[in-house]
């Protein structure tokens, strides 16, 4: 597919050349203006140990949520860098808890983990974000993303100022994140992208970004820790930051029909309970936060648009031509081919036929013949008229030949 | 520009030329550099900080307590049991390990009975430093002597049986006490627990040592095997008479069980407890912990060791946890008033500025000098402190719990139930951790079971101690090599200065080093004569410390004799100052001794320090004070005569002994039994108070009684 993008804008563009202005604008605009398609989640759990039972007790919670929300799997990357299940430390075997009354094991049947232990490595997770892949990599551990995707990224584990450490051997730099997220950018791999961090010093993780259409949440601000929730004086270890518990303490309030706003979910945190700073960033993104419902993100609630009978447009001579052409482009136009409102299809038809209308003289005069024609409606009085015509021409000619 | 270079060109670097300042001031920079030293260490219970958890993956305390009564009151059965067992018969010491045998097997765990011989702790020089030897078994044991270890194993469920955690109850299998047989009531309580547990990542072994040859030798022997034994060894031991015919019944049932009846190991072991009871009861109102961490050579365990233990034996389990102290500095009126002394300075600087927070109350910091002061005493005997010594030989933290109850007897299961968990939670937060013990300090000392020193601070102390050493070896010889050339000037021919006489004093040099060479030769003879005075058997310790003396001094006037170094005649002939010489070589050679022994175990070096560093910056020959005649070089006469008294390691002995036993019986064969000791447990300070300390000390009379 996307070799095939590679060279077609090119013909395209020739084809369509007239148009240039045109695509141009859409094409600037376009992240504003696409169409909501899919929702994708990455789950990150960077640290290993036991003692780190919490971190990935946080990403498999979030990954509940999300999946309860309707995200499907298939669309939900989860990145476990140790088996805290299977440790042999666990007092339960095969199961994580998140709350020390046990009563949700999260490590239940349907836990597609896709990347586990020594594969969560910084340089995984870049190539995650940006699609450059092995060609080996199979589908479901790619981000296939695309124009319209809105993403969840959620990361936990240990950070620092500006860095998140992988596994006790690496750390993600700010710059690193923030570069892939421009990659992504570039080569349109989202329209809305929420960055969800819990680590120490959270906040500080997210001061490169550049990209519009970002949108990030930290735990904790510079200089700030953040804390873990609870102790299970039965299993041993605490098992939820608190960061992430007030976020599932929020969700778990929410079905997937339900409309509370980011806003709803930002202003929720409280400084005193999470004993640090949870801290937004918004200036890179575009709309309002009270509009947006969470389930934007974190579930896969898109706008819907309804259409009286979805198959009406092909009924249309003009519709069919333009159809075939659409998915070729696409800088600016393929995106449109999926559940626009009828109404921007004629917006779109209509530029076409003008053009073929000015591309020759002899058939725009007997195309509007033809409009007018077909303007009246009944024949029974073209041919009335046609007699009634008949008689002074007769007439006339009798007239002149005398 | 050239002119600058050629004006600062003759000027030498600063570091020389402080260097250079520093040695034309030797005098009063050695006065304030041991004064500030001996200062720095009595300042070091101020300076101590608190302990704090420094492996995260320790969590101790994070998981609640899962030992039951009911666990507690199985312990008490066992324990009664085996005081019944006591009780009925004269026992050969089998019946004992039988039965923990058979409950360690009924409680799901492995079992296997390690059979061993005391060792006899004959001083090997030339194993001395290469660690435990494999045991050389003498012939002529008979069967009832030997020891049997019971132990027991169980393996974690889900771990990967690399790695263990060692309890060890020592107890007599001859004649246990009720003490003994609380600490078996105790391990078996926490044994049977952890074989039903599903958290444990790391196998964990009971040792049952029989200590009727020692408590130390039981675990050496078992720890011996369990590193070096082999497939031969195994045969062997099996053909040992005795109690492996006893013991068939157990053999069998575990025979049944489809696993061999060898040499049962887990994986490498993570950390060790030895659990012990007292036999005398505290005087408080709680249960009292103390705990024993000092093993051989001043080697320490890693110090998250202990703070685990003292952080749930204090939050936990509510316990009185202490270290050793010497009792008797804690009446010692010059330590309360310099107590005060220090508080009264933090207040006052506190007044001053609120954020200088140093001073600490004075009941306080009298306590805090008496435990410092026996945990330096202890990691410079080099001696072990429990059975847990043995552990640390093979590079396992390894610390010895003595737990001293309150009760009436009628508490023990409450007893049973309070340490049961200690233990418990200390085996789970141990159980948690990922590798080694590495994460918080090995060198340290202790002055109460929260508060320690590190080797950053207490190293401030030993090395302004020694620092005005080489400062005086530097003026001294440059005083006798300045004195030298201008005698040699005026005496032998004026053949150019430049070129022979710094050879002449090269020469001198070298002739003094070979005699301080000697006498420390004399001191590696006087390392080893003990080997032989052993091979005498059946004389006293008195007899053996004379023949030791007696020989000492034969050896030392023979090679004088062969050296000619020490002759009194020659040296007062040739140069007058040579004593100058002497002392600077002397005071090098204690520098060097000392810089070495601080590397093997710095407590030792600093104690060494404290005596050797005065007597060799203050030995001047007594002839000199004598003819100056003035108050002043009287007065550093009278300290010389004492100094080489106290240095005198016999006496340093006594005096120190005295000083801190409150008993009054001190005798002079104890000096005999203390080196004694020294060298069956392979101390290092041995070999420092042979071969650095008293080849000092003589060296130091040398120059005493030089000749003018």
């Amino acid at each position: 597919m996307a070799t095939s993008f590679k060279f077609k804008p090119l013909t395209i563009s020739i084809l369509l050349l007239f148009l240039n202005n045109v695509i141009a604008s859409s094409a600037s605009g376009s992240s504003s203006t696409t169409m909501h398609t899919n929702n994708w989640a990455i789950l990150v759990c960077t640290s290993r140990f036991w003692f780190n039972y919490r971190h990935m007790a946080n990403t498999l919670s979030l990954y509940r949520t999300v999946k309860r929300l309707g995200i499907p799997d298939e669309r939900i990357i989860l990145m476990l860098a140790d088996d805290m299940a299977c440790n042999a430390r666990n007092k339960y075997p095969a199961q994580v808890f998140n709350n020390e009354n046990h009563r949700l094991n999260l490590y239940g049947d349907n836990v597609e983990v896709d990347y586990r232990g020594y594969e969560v490595t910084v340089e995984n997770f870049l190539r995650i974000l940006t699609g450059r892949h092995e060609t080996a990599v199979p589908r479901s551990k790619r981000l296939l993303s695309d124009e319209g995707s809105h993403i969840l990224l959620y990361m936990t584990g240990h950070g620092g100022d500006e860095f998140l450490k992988f596994q006790d051997s690496e750390e993600l730099q700010s710059h690193d994140l923030a570069d892939a997220v421009k990659q992504m950018k570039e080569k349109r791999r989202f329209k809305e992208l929420l960055i969800m961090v819990d680590t120490c010093q959270a906040a500080t993780l997210f001061s490169q970004l550049q990209s519009p259409g970002v949108l990030a949440i930290g735990s904790s601000k510079k200089g700030e820790n953040s804390y873990s929730h609870h102790l299970d004086s039965d299993v041993g270890v605490s098992v939820v930051d608190r960061f992430t518990f007030y976020t599932l303490a929020f969700f778990e309030r929410l079905n997937m029909y339900d409309n509370a706003s980011l806003s709803s979910l930002f202003n929720s945190y409280n400084p005193h309970t999470l004993m640090s700073t949870a801290y937004y960033r918004t200036d890179l993104y575009q709309r309002r936060l009270e509009e947006v419902p969470v389930t934007n993100f974190f579930g896969s609630a898109m706008e819907t648009i309804h259409t009286d009978s979805p198959y009406r447009a092909f009924s249309e001579r003009y519709y069919i031509k333009s159809k075939t052409e659409m998915p070729s482009d696409q800088s600016g136009w393929g995106n449109r081919r999926t559940l626009e409102g009828s109404d921007v299809l004629e917006e779109l038809i209509d530029p076409k036929l003008n053009a073929k209308q000015v591309g020759c003289p002899f058939t725009h005069t007997w195309n509007t013949i033809l409009g007018r024609m077909e303007k009246i409606a009944q024949i029974d009085n073209l041919v009335n008229c046609g007699v009634a015509l008949m008689f002074p021409i007769v007439a006339l000619s009798s007239w002149l030949s005398h | 520009m050239a002119e600058v270079a050629a004006v600062v060109k003759p000027k030498p670097r600063p570091i020389i030329r402080i260097g250079l300042f520093l040695i034309s001031y030797s005098f009063l920079v050695s006065i304030i550099c041991c004064v500030a030293g001996v200062l720095a260490l009595l300042l070091l219970p101020v300076l101590a900080k608190n302990t704090y958890i420094s492996e995260n993956a320790l969590m101790p305390g994070s998981a609640s307590p899962m030992l039951s009564s009911a666990d507690a009151s199985d312990g008490h059965m066992f324990l009664n049991k085996i005081m019944s067992q006591n009780s009925i018969s004269i026992n050969t010491g089998i019946e004992i390990p039988e039965m923990i045998g058979k409950h360690i097997i009924e409680s799901g765990g492995e079992v296997n009975y390690h059979q061993f011989q005391p060792i006899s702790d004959n001083f090997h020089p030339l194993q001395f430093f290469l660690g435990p030897d494999v045991g050389i078994v003498q012939e002529n044991y008979s069967c009832t002597s030997y020891g049997i270890n019971t132990v027991g194993i169980v393996r974690a469920p889900r771990g990967d049986g690399k790695e263990a955690i060692v309890i060890v109850t020592p107890y007599n299998s001859v004649k246990t006490t009720t003490s003994e047989a609380l600490s078996l009531g105790v391990a078996y309580s926490v044994f049977s627990l952890l074989s039903r547990v599903s958290w444990l990542a790391k196998d964990i072994i009971w040792l049952a040592a029989d200590s009727r040859h020692g408590e130390h030798a039981a675990v050496a022997a078992w720890l011996r095997d369990y590193y070096a034994l082999s497939r031969a060894d195994l045969e062997k031991s099996l053909d040992m008479c005795g109690p492996s015919s006893v013991l068939g019944l157990e053999l069998t049932s575990v025979k049944t069980n489809g696993e061999s009846n060898g040499f049962r190991r887990a994986g490498t072991m993570a950390a060790a407890l030895v659990i012990k009871v007292a036999d005398s009861s505290t005087g408080f109102e709680k249960d009292g912990l103390k705990i024993y961490a000092e093993a051989s050579n001043g080697q320490m365990p890693n110090l998250d060791l202990i703070n685990i233990v003292n952080y749930l034996a204090v939050h936990g389990q509510g316990l009185q946890v202490r270290v050793e102290k010497i009792w008797s500095l804690l009446d010692s009126w010059w330590l309360y008033s310099l107590g005060e002394l220090q508080e009264l300075l933090g207040k006052v600087a506190k007044s001053l500025n609120p954020g200088w927070k140093f001073g600490i109350p004075a009941s306080d910091y009298v306590e805090g000098c008496a435990t410092l002061a026996n945990s330096l005493y202890n990691q410079a005997l080099g001696v072990p402190t429990g059975p847990h010594g043995a552990f640390r030989d093979f590079q396992v933290d390894s610390i010895t719990l003595e737990f001293s109850p309150r009760f009436s007897s009628s508490q023990r299961v409450l007893f049973l139930l309070h340490v049961g968990r200690l233990v418990e939670g200390v085996i789970r937060s141990v159980n948690n951790l990922l590798e080694k013990f590495h994460q918080s300090f090995f060198l340290y000392l202790l002055t109460s079971p929260s508060r320690f020193v590190s080797v950053g601070i207490y190293m401030i102390a030993f090395a302004l101690l020694i620092a005005p050493l080489p400062l005086v070896a530097a003026a001294l010889f440059s005083d006798a090599s300045k004195s030298k050339s201008g005698k040699d000037e005026a005496s032998l021919e004026p053949s150019q200065p430049g070129e022979s006489i710094p050879t002449f004093t090269t020469w001198n040099w070298i002739r003094t080093a070979k005699t301080v060479l000697m006498v420390h030769l004399w001191g590696a003879i006087v390392t080893i004569i003990p080997y032989f005075l052993c091979r005498f058997p059946n004389s006293s310790p008195i007899a053996s410390l004379l023949m030791w003396i007696a020989s000492s001094l034969v050896w030392l006037f023979f090679i004088c004799a062969a050296s000619g170094s020490l002759s009194f005649s020659r040296a007062s002939q040739l140069q007058i100052r040579e004593w100058t010489l002497l002392k600077a070589v002397t005071v090098t050679a204690a520098f060097i001794g000392l810089c070495l022994m601080s590397v093997i175990n710095y407590a030792t070096a600093q104690i060494g320090a404290l005596l050797l560093v005065p007597m060799c910056l203050m030995a001047v020959p007594l002839r000199i004070d004598l003819t100056a005649k003035t108050t002043k070089a009287l007065l550093r006469g009278a300290c010389n005569i004492l100094l080489g008294f106290v240095g005198f390691p016999p006496t340093a002995f006594i005096m120190l002994k005295g000083a801190l036993d409150s008993s009054d019986r001190i005798r002079l064969d104890d000096f005999w039994n203390w080196t004694e000791s020294l060298r069956a447990w392979n101390s290092a300070t041995y070999i420092y108070i042979c071969m650095v300390h008293l080849p000092c000390w003589v060296l130091c009379i040398r120059i005493l009684l030089h000749r003018r």
